[in-house]
């Protein structure tokens, strides 16, 4: 909705715009990407973007296991959704950045942890590619048409306070970032139809119970604080947790903070109060 | 007129609107889903006097769409992929019936391998269908295509259903600048829907889609054989009577770009058209003639424009996102036997399946090729996989 909202904030100054997601089995929360084209004519290019001008980042751990300034442009910018000064984020070359904490913005204003918007105000003050007041415009327009005009205003307000708080600078690449490697086999390692059969590759783990090596858990903005004085050992949590991660043990429960996600149904679910969210 | 940033999927929705749809009758699946759900706002919020009937499957879908149509209204649908394959048993009634309904299919690969992403594989199985298929590479065109089908489908030297096709994500989930038609131009473009045979009426009892024994069956499609050749002179005027009262031309047929003086040229469909276009603007820069043949009309096929095109070039590239196991290309199939007895290279090149990225690279690969082989002037016909990891280029 992000990449939306630039490109309808871009057309309504008279440019021309496109976007489009990375297309994927998406979830919320999961790492995404989006793509936004803006130009004064015509873009004809139906590709997805290989050589950005600007990179976005709304999750600062990305930072850690993608190399988010592949391919960027020469002179390019990156903003990331951090509480550090620019400085102090390490993209591993030395570049434009911009910073701005988008999650606490967001927790503000729309008590939730949906930064998108905020995002975009950010993005406007780091890069003047469009006015705030054209950001404004285009989340009225995208989000407002898609969760009524109510929260439209609420993340247009999101997005002005960003606009407010973004700091701009430099920072110094130091550690070493390579994207993480791929499984692409050629005609003739693929197994035939596809079949997912478990295998070791240079990338690591392919095929059945390969994803336990995919570490979801760094997704999360709040994690569940337990209280085992409390918990009656109803197993609630257990039986709701979406993800599997919750354990029964002896006497008290137990969370994998490696696959959970912070959603806080169990926290939701449990009657007894054991389970508070946290930031 | 609006112009808005808005998704293929929006434009689908909002043409069949102006359209003055009558009923739908759909099922979701992606990427489809988001036509449903923006008709299903439409008839909602009452900005669309629609009868929208749910229904539990593609197979119920068109069934609904036939039957409606068949009771004299305008009628329109959508789907995908694997919907597209369960309903293929009623698109042949809907041609046999000579009833016009409109389709929107967001081309997505068939399963196995179960994929979300384009190819034009679910499509090529209807070709013989009856249906009538335009190919559009962007969302614009995706609007303007679905008001000119329904003049172009329920013109009386037709009478036939027609998909309007658009590329899954790279059009459906994409935003782009659409001017959005207003109810009174769409309604002097499109006029009052008038049947052209007889309707299920209470009152006027006909009987429509009935057994017929092989004395009729013949004459019958040869009607229909006829009905489909007959397009190709509507479809002319209807695009001609768009670009002069809307001021958008999105060609006939074919859609031809820097042809005339041009040694080699590709032909592509959906997407990729547009993507080449950029490729041959940046070629020309640097002097090689390259020329571009956007493919819009799959049926009828334009094989009087494309031996016109043989003729005029030194080499033809044929851009296929879907394959005939064990020969080619579908579209580098046809235009073979279009050309048939031209002497000149016919290079196919397969690419962008599953929903593989088809880039600037890419085409331009297939453009090196070409002009190479309108050097040396060799009659081949080759089949080259591109971009496929193991297979030599």
């Amino acid at each position: 909705m992000a990449a939306q909202a630039l490109a309808s904030s871009a057309h309504s100054e008279g440019g021309y715009a496109t976007a489009f997601p990375f297309f994927g089995a998406e979830r919320r929360g999961a790492p995404v990407l989006a793509f936004t084209r803006i130009d004064e004519k015509r873009v004809y290019r139906k590709t997805q973007v290989y050589e950005p001008d600007y990179v976005v980042v709304l999750d600062e751990s990305l930072l850690d296991t993608v190399n988010v300034v592949e391919g960027l442009k020469e002179g390019g910018m990156v903003l990331v959704n951090s509480s550090k000064q620019p400085a102090e984020v390490d993209v591993g070359i030395d570049v434009k950045m911009a910073t701005v904490d988008a999650t606490s913005v967001a927790l503000e204003v729309l008590k939730q942890p949906a930064t998108n918007s905020s995002i975009l105000g950010a993005l406007s003050k780091a890069t003047g590619l469009v006015s705030i007041e054209s950001i404004e415009k285009g989340i009225l327009q995208v989000f407002g048409d898609r969760l009524g005009p109510k929260i439209g205003e609420k993340n247009a307000k999101a997005a002005r306070v960003a606009y407010d708080r973004t700091l701009v600078g430099e920072s110094h690449g130091k550690r070493e970032l390579k994207s993480a490697e791929k499984w692409l086999p050629d005609v003739k390692e693929l197994p035939i139809g596809v079949a997912g059969v478990p295998m070791s590759t240079s990338a690591g783990a392919v095929g059945p119970g390969s994803f336990v090596e995919n570490k979801t858990g760094t997704w999360k903005v709040f994690r569940p604080e337990y209280d085992t004085e409390k918990c009656t050992m109803c197993n609630f949590c257990w039986f709701y947790c979406p993800e599997g991660c919750i354990y029964r043990k002896e006497d008290h429960m137990d969370f994998d903070m490696d696959y959970c996600k912070g959603c806080g149904i169990c926290a939701n679910e449990c009657p007894a109060d054991a389970i508070r969210m946290v930031r | 007129m609006v112009s808005k940033i808005c998704t293929g999927n929006y434009s689908a929705a909002y043409g069949s609107m102006r359209s003055r749809v009558r009923t739908v009758a759909a099922y979701p699946i992606t990427p489809q889903t988001f036509i449903v759900e923006h008709i299903s706002e439409f008839v909602n919020n009452g900005e669309m006097d629609c009868e929208y009937i749910e229904v539990e499957s593609e197979h119920s879908a068109m069934s609904a769409c036939v039957s409606a149509s068949a009771s004299g209204v305008r009628t329109f649908t959508a789907t995908s992929s694997q919907g597209l394959a369960l309903m293929h048993e009623i698109l042949p009634i809907a041609s046999g019936m000579r009833l016009p309904v409109v389709m929107a299919v967001v081309n997505r690969a068939i399963a196995s391998p179960i994929n979300i992403w384009v190819e034009h594989n679910d499509i090529m199985p209807e070709r013989d269908s009856g249906w009538m298929q335009v190919f559009c590479d962007n969302n614009q065109e995706v609007l303007d295509m679905v008001l000119q089908a329904y003049r172009i489908a329920e013109d009386r030297r037709v009478s036939l259903p027609m998909t309007v096709c658009l590329d899954a994500f790279i059009l459906s989930h994409t935003v782009e600048p659409v001017d959005l038609i207003e109810q009174a131009d769409a309604d002097r473009f499109v006029p009052r829907y008038k049947p052209t045979g007889p309707i299920l009426d209470p009152d006027d009892v006909n009987a429509v889609g009935v057994f017929t024994p092989p004395d009729y069956v013949m004459e019958c499609r040869w009607q229909t054989d006829k009905a489909m050749r007959s397009a190709v002179e509507v479809i002319g005027e209807v695009n001609a009577a768009f670009a002069k009262q809307f001021g958008r031309d999105h060609g006939g047929l074919i859609d031809p770009y820097m042809v005339d003086d041009a040694d080699a040229v590709l032909i592509t469909m959906g997407t990729a058209s547009s993507t080449a276009h950029e490729v041959v603007d940046d070629m020309r820069a640097e002097g090689k003639k390259v020329g571009l043949v956007k493919l819009r009309f799959w049926r009828p096929y334009p094989m009087t424009e494309m031996r016109a095109i043989a003729e005029k070039v030194k080499a033809v590239g044929v851009f296929d996102r879907a394959v005939s196991f064990g020969v080619g290309g579908p579209s580098f199939i046809e235009f073979k036997s279009a050309v048939f007895g031209i002497d000149l290279p016919v290079l196919n090149f397969i690419g962008g399946l599953g929903g593989r990225d088809v880039s600037l690279a890419d085409i331009r690969y297939m453009y090196d090729k070409l002009l190479d082989a309108a050097k040396t002037g060799e009659v081949r016909r080759d089949v080259t996989w591109v971009g496929t990891r193991g297979v030599s280029q």
